[in-house]
């Protein structure tokens, strides 16, 4: 047990933050590599009364992975791909262990080419089958492509693509999961249903979970706030988004779907803002095969001039030209490039339609030139976090204010208008981009003192009262976590909020796991 | 001026995967895209139009697919294509190669005059070689300068630029025509507009056979290639990666008996 789990030390203080830039504090660490040594981790926790926080490779941006004291359970030497099965569609499913990183996974899947020293017999023959099967590929893409499988199924990651594929929980499966207990849930989609909001859920060794889920009826919108919870709905969906509250999963079943033939990504730009929300309006209404819609707003644009110009890992971006206001990337995904060309005219149709200019457009129709655009889309955050970074240098206090909220496809130009309007207002320096098609921007609040950073914060708060009110949800892809507590409670109330926590306490009776996440404690909210 | 550039399709991903019974790469659906370099050439090209007026006309011999990346080149700025394709240029080597693809030249500057610039990647990255464009420059009768990585000057009449020769800069300052090879990041290669696509859709892109460039079939494919391809194979890496488990000194102990070849 000694050698599994480690008293924690200045060389192990990496795990004590993640990607949200917020940092907190545990007595010791794990790093288990198989789900033996998981349970075992979860029996000394439990019989001592500490608290647990699951971590992957901590690529998240709302501090679920943080520690609020107690034991680090880091799930990255849990990194292998240990199955494969074809299921009654003829799909082909990955059994995936939760430190899996995307990235891996997705080139290992393009290859078909996997360490099976371990595999059943049953999976490698399957694989035989994915091997002569045309390309596969799994559809998620969060911009950070370093998360893992854990990681995304414990926050429903999602990214560009989701706009037409949906988010991760649409492509798992099964999950498997220990629970604080020493029990087990393993299920797999369609297994176990909810009758209306109660839930049975069947443990290993032995035993059943009875839960009564929350009444709240979520958003319908890209949403990723609390539980996900519907009338009849499926167990794995609880399970996936669950925010490292109910147990750590130890397995995670990824549905792979037949690469699309043809990729085409189709920057265009706009003078202004409004026109390019006009775009988007029509564009989604008009355009078959588009899997994609993202926004760079002016200032996300004029950061990467500058970046591009301080940084040589940043001057292989393309030149954005001065007059250049506003960039909406379009991704159209098919299989036969007669229909492709239809969609990319209609792309350019409407450019002009709303003011824009055809020429005034980028087509990426190669993998080169895709990857050419996905480091344009990465460099922005990229961009944000370096400015940032810089100016915590001088003001520790401050840490990037990166909006997550979606509102429905109606409130599009109402929720534009808002953060215009607010922004305008506080006077706060911002850069803004993200999933525009899905109603979900990430307005960037970039203060330079603490008075900005506190001004930012009021500010967000007022925005997430406002989505609420608009039918909008407050995470729509990063997750609840530490940082958005009180805007769940904004968005939910007190009494749904004490229902999760009933569901939590039956899956995880001392609350040992993900303290912070979701529920408030003592010790208050990270930022 | 009138410039013309030499593009190749080659495989999209570096990292090539050859099946180990036929010993041909495993395309799996990937697409095939313009040779990397020959992109920065026809960049170059594309700028020098943009500054000096004239025309851009990209030539490729390759199987009839090759349309698709000659597209490419149109939809990026380039006022025609032509594509050499024949089963009798099939298993060509450089020496054939550079043979066909001058006769393509020939053909076009019967229409539209004598070409001022030939510009080529300086290789292909499936083939390493780098002598196509010398051995086509041998094959026009004009003058070439390979591993160009500047343009510092150029005018209607001559150029001068940088080339890459044994580790040092050489400035050279030429009368047109020339065929130079260009390096790669001289510049960075613009992506085509949507207006572009859709014009290549219907640009002209000329389809000529052997017969079309009256071709001597001696001098093409494999009958005219005096390097004969006997045997390809894939290399054979003998490397192993053992990852070791346990405690430190568990994993000590396994290491020892492995650097001491004991299993």
């Amino acid at each position: 047990m000694e050698s599994l789990i480690r008293t924690m030390d200045d060389s192990l203080a990496e795990v004590l933050r993640d990607e949200s830039r917020n940092s907190g504090r545990a007595e010791s660490v794990s790093f288990p590599r198989s789900e033996e040594e998981v349970l075992k981790v979860l029996a000394y926790c439990r019989s001592r009364g500490i608290s647990i926080t699951v971590q992957g490779a901590r690529t998240g941006l709302a501090a679920a992975a943080v520690p609020y004291g107690g034991h680090v359970l880091n799930c990255s030497k849990m990194n292998q791909v240990i199955g494969c099965r074809q299921d009654e569609h003829g799909r082909f499913i990955l059994t995936c262990q939760p430190g899996v990183i995307l990235s891996e996974l997705k080139k290992a899947i393009d290859s078909k080419s996997f360490d099976m020293s371990l595999w059943s017999d049953e999976s490698k023959a399957c694989f035989e089958k994915v091997r002569k099967a045309e390309r596969q590929f799994f559809p998620p893409d969060p911009t950070e492509a370093s998360a893992t499988i854990g990681g995304m199924a414990a926050c429903n990651a999602s990214g560009a693509r989701t706009f037409a594929y949906k988010s991760m929980r649409a492509h798992v499966d099964r999950v498997r999961m220990v629970l604080t207990t020493g029990k087990v849930v393993d299920v797999r989609r369609g297994q176990a249903t909810a009758q209306g909001r109660s839930l049975e859920l069947s443990l290993l060794p032995e035993g059943l979970l009875q839960l009564d889920l929350p009444t709240y009826q979520m958003p319908l919108t890209k949403n990723a706030a609390g539980y996900y919870v519907e009338d009849d709905m499926d167990a794995v969906d609880l399970l996936v988004g669950s925010d490292g509250t109910l147990g750590v999963m130890t397995e995670i079943d990824c549905i792979l779907v037949p690469h699309p033939t043809f990729i085409w990504g189709v920057s265009c730009f706009f003078p202004r803002e409004q026109e390019a929300v006009e775009f988007v309006i029509a564009a989604r209404a008009q355009v078959a095969d588009l899997v994609a819609l993202e926004s760079f707003d002016g200032n996300a644009l004029q950061l990467l001039r500058e970046q591009r110009l301080m940084s040589s890992a940043f001057s292989r971006l393309p030149q954005v030209p001065e007059d250049y206001g506003y960039c909406i990337y379009a991704e159209l995904h098919g299989s036969e490039e007669g229909c492709m060309l239809e969609a990319l005219k209609k792309l350019g149709d409407l450019t002009e339609s709303v003011g824009g200019d055809r020429k005034h457009t980028w087509v990426a129709r190669n993998e080169a030139d895709l990857a050419l655009l996905q480091f344009f889309r990465h460099a922005v955050p990229e961009s944000t976090n370096l400015l940032i970074d810089r100016r915590k240098q001088v003001c520790p206090v401050i840490t990037k204010l990166s909006t997550d909220m979606s509102v429905p496809d109606d409130k599009l130009r109402e929720v534009v208008a808002m953060y215009r309007r607010g922004l305008a207002e506080v006077g706060l320096e911002s850069a803004a981009w993200g999933h525009i098609g899905n109603n979900h921007i990430h307005v960037n609040l970039l203060p330079r003192d603490e008075d900005e950073f506190v001004r930012g914060k009021a500010l967000y708060q007022r925005w997430a009262e406002a989505v609420v009110a608009m039918g909008g949800a407050v995470a729509a892809e990063h997750g609840i976590g530490k940082t958005k507590v009180a805007m769940l409670k904004s968005m939910y109330g007190e009494k749904h909020i004490q229902e999760m926590r009933a569901v939590k306490v039956a899956f995880d009776p001392l609350q040992l796991l993900g303290q912070g996440n979701l529920f408030p404690v003592e010790g208050g909210e990270q930022q | 001026m009138r410039i013309a550039v030499c593009v190749k399709q080659v495989p999209s991903s570096n990292e090539v995967r050859m099946d180990p019974v036929t010993n041909t790469i495993i395309r799996d659906g990937k697409q095939s895209v313009i040779n990397p370099y020959d992109r920065f050439a026809l960049e170059l090209a594309l700028q020098i139009k943009e500054r000096l007026g004239g025309s851009v006309v990209v030539v490729s011999m390759g199987i009839p697919a090759t349309a698709r990346i000659l597209k490419e080149a149109l939809s990026c700025g380039a006022d025609e294509a032509v594509l050499l394709s024949d089963r009798a240029f099939a298993g060509a080597d450089t020496l054939a190669t550079s043979y066909t693809l001058h006769l393509g030249i020939r053909k076009i500057e019967q229409r539209l005059g004598k070409f001022d610039l030939v510009l080529c990647g300086r290789m292909a990255i499936d083939g390493d070689t780098a002598q196509i464009g010398p051995e086509l420059a041998e094959q026009l009768g004009i003058p070439h300068i390979t591993d160009m990585e500047e343009l510092l000057e150029i005018s209607q009449e001559q150029l001068v630029c940088c080339r890459l020769a044994d580790g040092e800069r050489q400035r050279v300052a030429v009368q047109l025509p020339v065929l130079l090879t260009v390096n790669k990041d001289i510049n960075q290669p613009r992506l085509p507009n949507i207006e572009g696509v859709l014009w290549a859709e219907t640009a002209p892109l000329h389809l000529w056979n052997a017969i079309d460039v009256q071709a001597n079939l001696k001098r093409c494919g494999l009958t005219g290639s005096p390097t004969q391809v006997v045997r390809t194979q894939v290399p054979q890496r003998d490397q192993e990666c053992k990852i070791l488990l346990g405690s430190v000194s568990e994993q000590l102990k396994v290491l020892q008996h492995l650097l001491k070849g004991e299993d």
